[in-house]
């Protein structure tokens, strides 16, 4: 029997209103034009007034299921929980839930700075609806778990923005939901109580309740969620498993950066300035230039450069950044011995990976052009060309779903019986 | 999972029980208070001194000045018991018009029934009210002026000052969501509706063709049984406190229907 549905939306629009608000002026001014439902903008004139933060939205979620949304900012996901946990209202449309929902849409919200953080856990599970009653039965675990048992009769103003964090987020939890919305809200907080926090979401799905989970950390959402809803310009665009939809989503992303920035370098970079780079193309292994890669196949940097004056033996370095992370995978040099002795007016440099053993992810070049002894910068790159890494056209998507991480290491396992079964 | 517990799609947020409402009024109302008097020297003591100055201002500029008298009472009396609900409403309706907009970050991101904000801005003054009560009843033995059978009617007044001061502060703090002018315009006619409410002059020193518009004013009736059943200790003016009572049901309801039909645009529009 499949699980019941415990939210639905059916046909959902949310319209807000652009520009400034109304005033008296434009009060009288609509009674004389009827219906005329534009504002005017110093860029573009006469601009439609309404701005659909969603449009026609149709959705079940059933329950107990972990459901990511992702999507780019003003994609609506916001708007989806705030509709959700009836903050908002449709414009058009019908919301249905079941049960209660608790909406972490910013930690400790509620709360008063004034009050200790005693008094705030029954303000903010008052907020939740909890009794309090129920508060003074969980009172400990909500201490123990946001770990504030020595601040706990402090005013909050003292507390820190991670502690203030931590306190509301534990409060929310233990207020005892069948709904928890989550607004990108784990930014906050140390490495460890995120992961505490991911586990108690986990916790509560496997639990039975039903977590919706925005984020833009695709490594969060794919550990949490069995499903994602990908929301784009208030639409759904795709609402599937996990691993299918996270996967669209990320090669999508990489190629819309990859169509937004061009191979122009920034006009404002570091180094003295005797030789700069002029131009810096990545091409593929026939030589075309290309923004996508297929993981494994060569990829070649073409760096032009030129110097204002004579530079004695220049070295190129050529760093393969990850955009995310920052974390450089690859760093090729051109020894001065590469090099002619001198260069002097332009040139081109080509840096060749034989193969790119790369994830799919997208990854940024970072270019300098030191001296010899790489104690002056002519000059620093730090952000230029971007390529994604694709899948092969033969593999299918999220065939490699357990494997994480930057770099794709060719293995296999092994496996042998050491010793017998009498 | 038990059948029992199969959900149930509702069109409307869950209710959680009136217990975990009434608990969440008294918490925002405790924050209130505390926020209020936190970081002032005089703290609650403000309760007292905000009428009793206003009163001594009054009793010198109507009874020394101006030649009124206070009826067969002291005229710091009268003017004190009127002034004291007076306050009540002055107070709760200033602040409780911008209170949602000062709440609005848990307005735009929790859900709970919106009119417990302005609720709390007048649970909150009714600490106030009563610490200024206290001061009346010390002012009333001093004066030697003791309570008669009509005293009853005193919670009566106090009812409908409660239900008439919420009904204002629910109109004007849902309108001023959308038109911040309410603030202003609000602040305006608090300074006018002092005078035209029988706080510090007694509804018998006017006019009969003005006395037909001030009885209008739902304040006079609740005012008038605040002097008539405390400080002359006498029967009401039936007719005035019935205008009163039944204005005031009227406000309340259609302040609270008007409130519910907003509150759903708060979040969009805050």
């Amino acid at each position: 029997m499949s699980e019941p549905v415990v939210i639905r939306l059916d046909g959902v629009s949310k319209r807000y209103r652009a520009g400034r608000s109304r005033t008296v002026v434009d009060l009288i001014a609509s009674k004389f034009r009827r219906g005329d439902e534009h504002v005017y903008s110093a860029a573009r004139g006469k601009v439609d007034a309404n701005v659909w933060a969603m449009k026609d939205v149709s959705l079940d979620v059933t329950e107990g299921a972990g459901l990511g949304v992702i999507g780019s900012n003003g994609a609506g996901k916001t708007t989806l929980l705030k509709l959700i946990s009836r903050v908002t209202w449709p414009s058009s449309g019908r919301v249905q839930v079941a049960g209660r929902v608790v909406s972490l849409i910013e930690l400790g919200a509620g709360f008063h700075p004034e009050l200790t953080g005693r008094e705030n856990v029954y303000l903010g599970g008052g907020l939740f609806g909890l009794p309090r009653r129920e508060i003074d039965r969980r009172f400990d675990e909500i201490v123990q778990f946001a770990e504030v048992e020595t601040l706990i009769d402090t005013p909050m103003k003292r507390y820190s923005s991670g502690l203030y964090a931590r306190l509301g987020f534990s409060v929310a939890i233990h207020s005892n939901p069948d709904i928890v919305l989550v607004d990108e809200v784990l930014a906050v907080g140390d490495a460890a109580f995120r992961r505490r926090a991911l586990e108690a979401l986990r916790r509560l799905i496997s639990e039975g309740k039903t977590v919706l989970f925005i984020s833009h950390d695709m490594w969060n959402v794919r550990r949490l969620c069995d499903s994602i809803l990908w929301m784009d310009g208030g639409r759904v665009r795709a609402f599937g498993p996990a691993a299918e939809i996270a996967e669209r989503y990320m090669n999508e992303v990489n190629l819309r950066a990859l169509a937004n920035q061009q191979n122009a370098l920034q006009s404002h970079r570091g180094g003295t300035g005797e030789i700069r780079l002029t131009q810096v193309d990545i091409v593929d292994g026939s030589g075309r230039p290309a923004d996508r890669i297929v993981e494994g196949s060569a990829l070649v940097v073409r760096a032009g450069y030129e110097a204002a004056e004579r530079v004695h033996s220049p070295v190129f370095q050529i760093a393969i950044v990850d955009v995310d992370t920052g974390l450089v995978v690859a760093s090729a040099t051109s020894s001065a011995g590469d090099m002619p002795a001198t260069v002097d007016g332009q040139g081109v440099v080509d840096c060749v990976f034989q193969s790119i053993p790369l994830r799919r992810r997208q990854f940024v070049l970072r270019l300098t052009i030191t001296d010899s002894h790489q104690l002056v910068s002519y000059d620093v790159v730090t952000a230029g060309p971007r390529f994604a890494v694709v899948a092969a056209p033969s593999s299918r998507a999220g065939d490699d779903d357990d494997d994480d991480g930057l770099v794709a290491l060719p293995y296999r396992f092994e496996h042998r019986v050491t010793s017998g079964v009498r | 999972m038990p059948a029992a517990n199969v959900p149930v799609l509702s069109d409307h947020a869950e209710r959680v029980g009136a217990a975990a409402y009434w608990e969440l009024l008294l918490n925002l109302t405790k924050r209130e208070v505390k926020g209020r008097y936190s970081q002032s020297l005089f703290g609650f003591a403000w309760a007292i001194i905000q009428p009793l100055a206003t009163m001594a201002v009054f009793t010198f500029v109507f009874s020394r000045v101006g030649n009124m008298s206070g009826d067969g009472v002291p005229y710091s009396i009268f003017a004190y018991a009127g002034l004291v609900p007076w306050f009540f409403f002055l107070n709760s309706v200033n602040s409780g018009t911008m209170s949602l907009i000062t709440y609005r970050n848990i307005v735009t991101k929790t859900y709970f029934p919106r009119e417990i904000i302005p609720f709390a801005q007048v649970c909150s003054r009714l600490l106030d009210l009563f610490a200024a009560f206290a001061m009346f009843a010390g002012l009333m033995v001093y004066n030697h002026i003791g309570l008669t059978r009509w005293a009853w009617m005193a919670p009566v007044a106090f009812v409908l000052l409660i239900l008439f001061t919420t009904g204002v502060t629910l109109i004007t703090s849902s309108v001023n969501v959308f038109y911040r002018d309410v603030s202003p315009v609000v602040q305006i006619a608090l300074q006018l509706w002092l005078y035209v409410t029988p706080v510090v002059y007694p509804l018998s020193r006017l006019k009969p063709q003005w006395r037909f518009w001030i009885v209008l004013n739902p304040l006079t009736g609740i005012v008038e049984t605040f002097h008539s059943s405390l400080v002359y200790g006498r029967v009401p003016d039936w007719p005035v406190l019935g205008i009163s009572a039944a204005f005031t049901v009227v406000v309340f309801g259609g302040a609270f229907a008007l409130f519910k039909k907003l509150d759903r645009y708060f979040a969009d529009v805050i």
